[in-house]
């Protein structure tokens, strides 16, 4: 499904060239949660905004669903970014003028689905997430946590193949924190495939396989089941 | 998606209603002094009489001074104007001048009191598609057996008998009685291109009455009056004089008509130099109304001046825009790099705010027209009522059209570069700071 190989990514100013990601090779299977850990400036984000197409590899090669995004261009990309991924942040980037239902239908009126068929799913969406009872909020009239449930609708709205997830509980207290990491497991649990970036090793301990990246590179990776394995032996 | 971009567009205007307003008011002010000389220059220079402005000419013989390069003189001498009414070969023709006399209502009630008339004959009125209000014009027997007749203005009708149908009543002018045959209707040519000597915006005549009767009856003739050689003794030596004070218009329905007309212009030009007259070489022309009104530079040079200046502020006002603009979208930036992120692409994103700045320029242009209209009734007070007429300096469909669009387009012009580095931002920076 997301398949990278040697993957690099280099940025260049006048003065200085960065190589933020370096030989980075990564296969994500459906239904798969991954969590993405690291010290900052590793890598970590720049790896999700090229899985996410928001931004270019310098060189390698990344299928996505067995299409190769190096050569699409602009119109392309946003299409794929449309219909196979769904984004959450760390500070849910809501838009602070619309309201839960229209933040929930901003990628579906990208697709040109028809009125009717996008009120049903974003009515679905926010059900999902407990929120439908608050559809005509604005975002500021809700609580971080709830926010974030907003954001995880949107994301999932278009029934994308899977959601990247840039530090989704990095704003939020504890409990709250809890509750959105249930939430998406939940949805993992349903066959929706997962990547998130954390910091919280906590977190990328609950995971099924975590990745560890140091200056560009894989240096680790575990899986729960190795983990346990490793544990009873 | 257009009207989703302009619900967008509305929202984003009340995000940064201090930002957006300021655009609003800078394109307003710019577009509203524009169009305040557009108005102008647009009723100034426009077509008095489209319908048939191409069919009306102005008829120039070259009766000048022989020792002098100046222009040909713009109007035709009583014996050349006479010969031409006498031969009549156009379809319809007229001579024309003005005058001012003193008219004597009936009732005792109104107080004599001065008008300002024209002198002309019957075809005037159909030639210029005179519209009446009651009766009809006189006919050319009138013309002829010099019958005084008189037709007025429907506001000259108003004062004198309250709007009624005044026709076959007598009106005293000048110390002569005058039978009414007709009252206008609404009938102001802007500019008043059959006599655009003096001012081409100054009011119209009040009474019409046969042309002949003016140097019968020694009517007071108003306008100009300009004479190369100085005339004889009494009123027939002026008449016989190559003094020229009379506008002459033909009505010629195609090109060869016109061509025949020319010609006999040159065949009548011709025969006078064997009299001893029109001494310099011949130059008889034909106008229609449009290249007459061009060739007597109907509109002012400081038209083009103010245009230019008010051409200068408008684009002073839209470099400001472009700032504002710029300021705005680019403060966007991260919501553009979440619609990104959902699936926008760049084209998409253009649009939605090339239609953001299309909403901005119909706000500003709807307040740059009660700019325009503030400016067109300062214009009204500078020019004042004395000098001219300025019923005719408004706001009409045409300039509330022309404003609304020029504002729309200026500002999605003023939007582009804007609107290209907002779409062209990277979105993973914005979606990681935001």
């Amino acid at each position: 499904m997301l398949d990278m190989t040697k993957i690099r990514k280099v940025f260049r100013t006048d003065m200085v060239e960065t190589c933020a990601l370096d030989e980075f090779s990564l296969t994500v299977d459906q239904g798969e949660f991954v969590t993405i850990t690291g010290p900052s400036g590793c890598g970590k984000t720049t790896f999700l905004n090229i899985a996410g197409l928001l931004e270019t590899h310098t060189s390698g090669q990344y299928l996505l669903d067995g299409v190769d995004v190096s050569q699409l261009r602009d119109y392309a990309r946003a299409k794929l970014r449309n219909q196979k991924i769904g984004f959450i942040f760390q500070s849910f980037n809501l838009m602070p003028d619309l309201n839960l239902f229209d933040n929930i239908d901003v990628p579906l009126r990208y697709r040109g689905m028809k009125s009717a068929e996008r009120k049903e799913r974003v009515d679905k969406a926010l059900d999902s997430v407990g929120l439908f009872a608050r559809r005509k909020h604005v975002p500021a009239q809700l609580s971080g946590g709830q926010q974030q449930r907003v954001a995880i609708a949107r994301a999932l709205v278009g029934e994308p193949l899977f959601l990247l997830a840039d530090e989704p509980t990095g704003n939020l207290d504890s409990n709250t924190a809890k509750g959105v990491m249930a939430l998406l497991e939940e949805i993992n649990a349903n066959g929706t495939t997962i990547i998130m970036v954390t910091h919280d090793q906590s977190l990328a301990e609950q995971s099924k396989r975590n990745i560890h990246i140091l200056d560009g590179r894989i240096s680790n990776e575990s899986t729960r089941e190795l983990e346990e394995a490793a544990t009873a032996a | 998606m257009f009207f989703y971009y302009l619900r967008l567009s509305a929202l984003s205007y009340r995000r940064n209603p201090i930002l957006s307003s300021l655009m609003v008011l800078a394109i307003a002010i710019g577009v509203g002094a524009y169009m305040v000389i557009f108005t102008l220059n647009y009723v100034m220079g426009g077509n008095p009489i489209p319908q048939k402005s191409a069919q009306l000419f102005h008829v120039q013989i070259d009766s000048g001074n022989p020792n002098t390069q100046d222009d040909p003189p713009t109007q035709l001498t009583y014996l050349d104007a006479t010969a031409l009414t006498q031969d009549g070969s156009a379809f319809r023709q007229t001579a024309t001048s003005k005058f001012g006399e003193i008219l004597e209502p009936i009732d005792d009630e109104v107080r004599p009191f001065s008008v300002v008339g024209r002198g002309t004959s019957a075809d005037f009125f159909p030639m210029f598609n005179v519209p009446f209000l009651h009766g009809t014009p006189w006919d050319e027997s009138a013309d002829r057996n010099l019958q005084q007749v008189i037709v007025i203005t429907k506001e000259l009708n108003e004062r004198l008998y309250g709007g009624d149908d005044s026709t076959g009543k007598t009106l005293r002018l000048g110390g002569y009685n005058f039978q009414i045959a007709g009252v206008l209707d609404d009938w102001a040519p802007v500019p008043k291109f059959y006599d655009v000597n003096n001012n081409a915006f100054e009011g119209g005549e009040e009474v019409f009455i046969p042309w002949n009767l003016i140097t019968s009856l020694a009517f007071s003739r108003y306008g100009n009056t300009n004479c190369w050689k100085a005339p004889e003794e009494g009123i027939d030596g002026f008449l016989n004089s190559e003094c020229v004070w009379i506008q002459y218009w033909v009505e010629l329905r195609d090109s060869n008509e016109e061509a025949d007309y020319l010609q006999f212009l040159n065949n009548y030009a011709a025969q006078q130099k064997e009299f001893g007259r029109l001494p310099r070489e011949m130059n008889n022309a034909l106008f229609d109304v449009e290249e007459w009104l061009s060739e007597q530079e109907v509109l002012p040079d400081e038209t083009k001046i103010l245009s230019a200046l008010a051409a200068m502020l408008l684009a002073v006002c839209l470099l400001n825009t472009i700032g504002l603009l710029l300021s705005k979208f680019l403060g966007k930036s991260g919501e553009i790099g979440v619609r990104q992120a959902l699936g926008a692409h760049k084209g998409s994103l253009f649009l939605q705010h090339i239609i953001e700045a299309g909403f901005i320029g119909l706000l500003g242009g709807l307040l740059g027209l009660v700019v325009a209209a503030a400016g067109l009734e300062g214009i009204k007070i500078i020019l004042g009522e004395d000098l001219m007429r300025t019923d005719w300096i408004q706001l009409n469909p045409t300039v509330v059209a022309i404003t609304l669009l020029l504002a729309v387009f200026a500002t999605i012009a003023a939007g582009f570069y804007p609107i290209w580095r907002a779409c062209n931002i990277n979105p993973a920076i914005h979606l990681k700071t935001q």
